[in-house]
């Protein structure tokens, strides 16, 4: 018996460790924009956001990784402070 | 006179089935064949179509309402493929014996193995050898007049056996194409209303079929129905004919022969593949080449006589199979044909393809070097390789980004903009932390999110998630691994309210210590939002339609709640993904209890869906609000039989403020908007009364 795993022919592994977000960011058609001056660093966009592209946590002012931000717009629609507006993006 | 439109196959499957006048048509969604289901669904709501329409919770369920509705003598047409078909298998089996001369659509799917939505022949494969009459289509006309010509074959008596179509996923299901409508006169006068010979039926008739017979009678009667199936082939011929007189259009009976005059080579193929042949053929033709094609019509019967017939006159045959036989080395159309030599005085170099699986197309470039190989083969006299795989390089994928990232989900998901159960997945691997594993029926949670969390995501089938759990539950167990590991599922409403309730009810009640996270997005939204038993009352889905006599889903929905207390589990609670704090806490709850040895734990958590509920996807969290604040979703837990609300509103806030942003309500009348308002209140009371209580009944 051969307890080899060089010897397996044909398995299909999922790795848990090498896998990664793709670029989602093209899908936004409004981007999210936070106003520094309003924000009370509550950390809540940071919990809601449903593609967890908010980097914060209370007293910890949010930032937003565009690369993966799809721009649902729930972060500006929870805020308590109306700090995040969502804007039409400059054409790059 | 005929009228023509262009549309998919699915549609001129369900055309077929609405011309034919079908009488009973249970269903059941998954792609590529459900809207099939949904065209349906739209023709008996908007009244267009006299049929019972069956919702049922799962395939096994769907053959069954559809072999009892043939029993009791109604014209009946079910449809599936892949996962679907192989669940029903048993059942599909049964429709043999009863004589139920009903119509089962295929469209073909890989079974799962690795999964793809892609079309190959390995759901049909397990199906053929039944005693079914199996036709194979090539057009979405074809499917639309074979739908006709099959249930006139079937439901003659020198025939009565089920039949199956078989059309190509993706190919023929989603393709549009040109197809002519029968005018409907003439088809009600060329195929009459079914007449079942000994329905089950005590008023009028005091034979039934049956089930049982000596074992002695089962040789006889194996030979008996092998000749019925052969006897069935002059049916098939005489029904295309007359078709053809009626209609217009004919095929030719079990198979069809493209440029076969004075051939010397011959590919044999089926389906939808058909056409790209068709194609290379004339190509090889006009360079001189004397080759032709036969397509298959017809693989039960096979037709065998009529292969042996052609064989004789050419010097080699090739076979192209999107169906792989493991363990014979080739594929199942290859095996047919060379069976049906074998014993014949034709001696032909039989060369076998495989290709195409899981979907991949099949170019007529393609098919065109499978000819060319043929004629190699015709001029050696020899065969190099019995059967050649066609396989294609892997075209360079998007290389996952690896990112530095401590949420215990990667971003950059297929999900929708806004998903909930993004939302959901997140703040339970956050509570569970990274030594959980998570089994997931098929759903769009699957789909989306398995591939980006950093824990093992295990696919388990549909019907049997909680069996899973339990087996990779009770081997951790064995191994002395149970403290150490959280096992839950994530399983959509279908998962746990329809197809898995069987499973999870087993779970329950044997008292398996793990998690059962179902989240709740109220449809079957992975195959396109058609209604589950979590539906609620009125919405609008593909398959409950705002339709002119049937506006919407009809019946409530199924009390989750109640039915897991009734197993008296340690611990129930409904959650929200707008109340996350409360959330996180009842998924601690869940894993004290487990690992207390408790017994199970069910967490049901309301996921609203901007896409299949209709609403702007930044709204996501506001409607779960509101439906906690409206009673629309209450907030409760069972802790061992102590019934708790865990969020009470002084005064529930009017029903409509949560229905009016959701498409899925748009076509609400006031009495029925009223009947809902009614139905919220009386639920708080007695939810208010049970809290009053304290103990919930039964525990
Ligand atoms: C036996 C079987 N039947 C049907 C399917 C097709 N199918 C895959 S996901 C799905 C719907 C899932 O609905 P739900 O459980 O509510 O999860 P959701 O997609 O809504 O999140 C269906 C019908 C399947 N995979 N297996
Ligand atoms: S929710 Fe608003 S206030 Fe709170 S951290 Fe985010 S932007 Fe700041
Ligand atoms: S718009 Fe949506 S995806 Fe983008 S940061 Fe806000 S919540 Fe996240
Ligand atoms: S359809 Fe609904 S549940 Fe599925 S990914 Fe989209 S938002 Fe999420
Ligand atoms: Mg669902």
């Amino acid at each position: 018996m051969s307890l080899d795993k060089s010897v397996i022919k044909g398995f299909a592994l999922m790795d848990m460790s090498t896998r990664g977000g793709q670029y989602v960011g093209n899908w936004r058609v409004l981007m999210p924009e936070i106003d520094e001056a309003k924000c009370i660093a509550c950390g809540l966009c940071a919990t809601i956001c449903p593609e967890a592209a908010i980097a914060g946590k209370p007293k910890v002012k949010p930032k937003i990784d565009m690369r993966f931000c799809k721009g649902c717009g729930i972060c500006a629609n929870e805020c308590p402070q109306k700090a995040i507006e969502m804007k039409q993006e400059a054409k790059k | 006179m005929a009228d023509f439109d262009v549309i998919q196959g699915n549609k001129a499957l369900a055309y077929g089935v609405k011309l034919a006048r079908v009488e009973v048509i249970p269903t059941y969604p998954i792609t590529p064949q459900t809207t099939i289901i949904e065209y349906l669904a739209e023709f008996v709501a908007n009244g267009e179509l006299d049929a019972e329409y069956i919702h049922t919770d799962g395939e096994h369920s769907c053959m069954g309402a559809a072999v009892g509705a043939a029993l009791a003598g109604a014209r009946v047409f079910t449809s599936t493929c892949s996962q679907g078909l192989a669940y029903m298998h048993e059942c599909v089996a049964q429709a043999v014996n009863y004589r139920t001369p009903l119509l089962l659509g295929v469209t073909n799917r890989t079974l799962g193995w690795y999964w793809s939505l892609g079309p190959d022949y390995s759901d049909i494969m397990p199906e053929l050898n039944l005693g079914y009459l199996v036709n194979f289509a090539e057009s979405n006309q074809e499917v639309l007049d074979m739908t006709l010509q099959l249930y006139k074959v079937a439901e003659d008596y020198r025939v009565l056996l089920p039949t199956m179509m078989s059309l190509d996923g993706f190919y023929l299901s989603y393709s549009q194409e040109r197809v002519w409508m029968p005018d409907q006169n003439l088809v009600d006068k060329w195929l009459p209303p079914y007449k079942a010979p000994y329905p089950v039926d005590p008023t009028i008739n005091d034979k039934f079929p049956t089930a049982s017979i000596p074992s002695v009678m089962h040789t006889p009667m194996r030979r008996i129905y092998e000749e019925v199936l052969q006897d069935s082939k002059k049916v098939i011929q005489e029904v295309d004919a007359s078709f053809g007189k009626t209609f217009g259009r004919h095929y030719g009976g079990l198979i069809e022969e493209y440029k076969t005059e004075g051939a010397e080579v011959l590919l044999v193929t089926m389906g939808s593949m058909t056409t790209a042949a068709r194609r290379a053929i004339d190509k090889l033709r006009s360079e001189g080449e004397k080759i032709g094609l036969i397509k298959l019509r017809f693989m039960r019967p096979f037709p065998d006589i009529e292969m042996r017939e052609i064989a004789g006159k050419v010097k080699a045959i090739g076979v192209v199979d999107r169906m792989m036989l493991h363990g014979t080395r080739g594929g199942g159309a290859f095996q047919d044909v060379k069976a049906a030599l074998y014993n014949s005085n034709v001696k032909v170099p039989l060369q076998g393809f495989v290709t195409g699986m899981g979907g991949e197309d099949i170019p007529i470039d393609d098919m065109y070097s499978m000819g060319k190989k043929v004629l190699q083969v015709a001029k050696a006299k020899r065969i190099e390789k019995e059967v050649e795989f066609i396989e294609h390089k892997l075209t360079e994928m998007g290389k996952p980004i690896e990112v530095e990232w401590a949420e215990p989900i990667y971003p950059g998901s297929d999900g929708c903009a806004g998903c909930g159960a993004s939302i959901i997945v997140r703040h339970l691997l956050k509570v569970l932390g990274p030594n959980t594993i998570i089994i997931n029926p098929p759903s769009c949670s699957g789909v989306n999110y398995g591939q980006a969390v950093r824990v093992p995501w295990v696919l388990a089938n549909f019907a049997a998630a909680a069996a899973y759990e339990t087996g990779v539950y009770r081997a951790l167990k064995k191994k002395g691994k149970a403290d150490k590991v959280y096992i839950t599922s994530f399983a959509g409403d279908g998962g746990t309210a329809d197809i898995g309730l069987q499973s999870l009810s087993g779970a329950a009640e044997r008292g398996e210590l793990i998690i059962w996270l179902c989240y709740d997005n109220e449809a079957y939204m992975n195959t396109g939002i058609q209604r589950s038993g979590s539906t609620p009352l009125f919405s609008v889905t593909t398959t409950t339609p705002a339709g002119k006599v049937i506006p919407g889903k009809q019946v409530r929905r199924k009390n989750l709640e109640m039915i897991m207390a009734a197993h008296r589990i340690p611990y129930i609670a409904t959650a929200s993904l707008s109340y996350l704090p409360d959330l996180e806490r009842k998924i601690k709850k869940a894993v004290e209890v487990t690992k207390a040895g408790k017994g199970l734990a069910f967490l049901h958590v309301q996921q609203p869906c901007a896409t299949g509920w209709y609403f702007p996807e930044s709204k996501t969290v506001e409607i779960g609000k509101l439906a906690v604040q409206t009673g629309a979703w209450p907030l409760m837990e069972i802790d061992e039989g102590n019934f708790k609300l865990n969020v009470k509103p002084k005064e529930l806030r009017p029903i409509a403020e949560y229905l009016k942003p959701q498409g899925r309500f748009r076509h609400l009348s006031e009495v029925q908007l009223e009947y809902l308002q009614k139905d919220a209140q009386i639920e708080w009371n007695a939810l208010l009364e049970l809290e009053k209580r304290g103990r919930f009944p039964g525990y």
